[in-house]
């Protein structure tokens, strides 16, 4: 990547994902702050106390932490497989909004979240193979048209 | 999968070829038009201005061409050299006696483009004033590209039969006298 511009990646999955057995790519789930007991705007306590249990016994692959401590406001820190770690505030969310957020974190593949500079993508970019001088050429074509050369190495002109 | 690997393959991809060309009765236009093309790498689908993807052209028999209509006395060469009076003017007779391969160098010289790929695109030119090439060259030929002019038969060259054999409009009487 060159210095200017944005960051770019093509398009890829990881590991080719999918393509056999898929594996989530959201490994650790932690949700921290949320204690706010009698507090009347929503809070992660909502989602905690109707959905998170429900939410880690379907999706048995992902650990789900729950931190009641209060820090710096309710969060949602999601780690991936491959090392990436996001982290997003779900500050004055009801537990719906919360329930979408932690869906989609899920469902992602933890690869940054940057332009694509191509929407399209294939493992097999050619299946006819790459063009080269001999392509569509007949066999034999030195000697087919190089008749009034003699070239060392090759039978003399007829 | 193919046989070969992909770096084989892609090594063929941006392999040069070198075709050989006859001059022999053509037009010095005519070949420098077919040469360009490969000088560039045109002719490749994989072409690219900036790629250098051009391949090797050697041309023989360039002491032969063939100028049409009164190009050899009329066509007039021009160069400076830079110097006062350096001024220098040669028809296409002066200039072909003094170089055999200098009509179609300068041909081909002016019909690629202007840039600075331009004197790297020469140097993949090989022209032989006759059909002797050395070795190292001849061993890299590839492919012989079809001349751009069919040669006009001489009558020299037919025999007496076919000449016996063409058609007449009109034959003269016994005691025609034949100026």
């Amino acid at each position: 990547m060159t210095g200017r511009g944005t960051p770019s990646r093509f398009l890829a999955s990881v590991l080719r994902n999918g393509l056999g057995r898929y594996v989530c790519q959201l490994q650790r789930l932690s949700l921290h702050g949320g204690d706010g007991e009698c507090d009347p705007l929503p809070s992660p306590r909502d989602y905690v106390e109707e959905k998170v249990v429900d939410f880690a016994r379907y999706n048995p692959g992902i650990a789900v932490y729950v931190n009641p401590k209060d820090c710096q406001g309710p969060t949602v820190v999601a780690e991936y497989l491959n090392g990436a770690v996001r982290e997003e505030s779900v500050a004055n969310q009801t537990a719906e909004d919360i329930a979408q957020l932690i869906g989609k974190l899920a469902n992602q593949s933890g690869l940054e979240i940057v332009r694509i500079r191509k929407p399209f993508h294939t493992n097999h970019p050619s299946i006819q193979g790459q063009w080269h001088p001999f392509t569509n050429k007949p066999s034999g074509l030195g000697l087919q048209t190089l008749r009034r050369v003699h070239r060392p190495g090759f039978p003399p002109p007829e | 999968m193919a046989s070969y690997s992909r770096a084989a393959q892609q090594w063929a991809t941006f392999a040069r070829s070198w075709f050989l060309i006859d001059g022999r009765m053509q037009p010095p236009g005519k070949i420098a038009a077919l040469t360009v093309v490969r000088l560039e790498g045109r002719h490749k689908p994989v072409y690219h201005a900036l790629s250098d993807c051009g391949d090797h052209v050697v041309i023989i028999n360039t002491r032969h061409i063939a100028f049409s209509g009164n190009k050899w006395e009329q066509k007039v060469y021009s160069s400076h050299s830079g110097y006062p009076g350096g001024f220098k003017q040669l028809t296409a007779v002066q200039l072909h006696q003094k170089d055999p391969t200098a009509i179609v160098k300068q041909a081909i010289y002016g019909m690629l483009p202007k840039n600075l790929h331009r004197r790297t695109m020469m140097q993949r030119l090989h022209l032989f004033p006759e059909d002797v090439i050395p070795e190292n060259i001849q061993k890299n030929l590839l492919e012989e590209l079809p001349q751009p002019r069919q040669i006009p038969k001489r009558l020299d060259e037919y025999t007496q039969e076919e000449i016996d054999a063409f058609p007449r409009v009109w034959n003269p009487p016994q005691d025609y006298h034949m100026k």
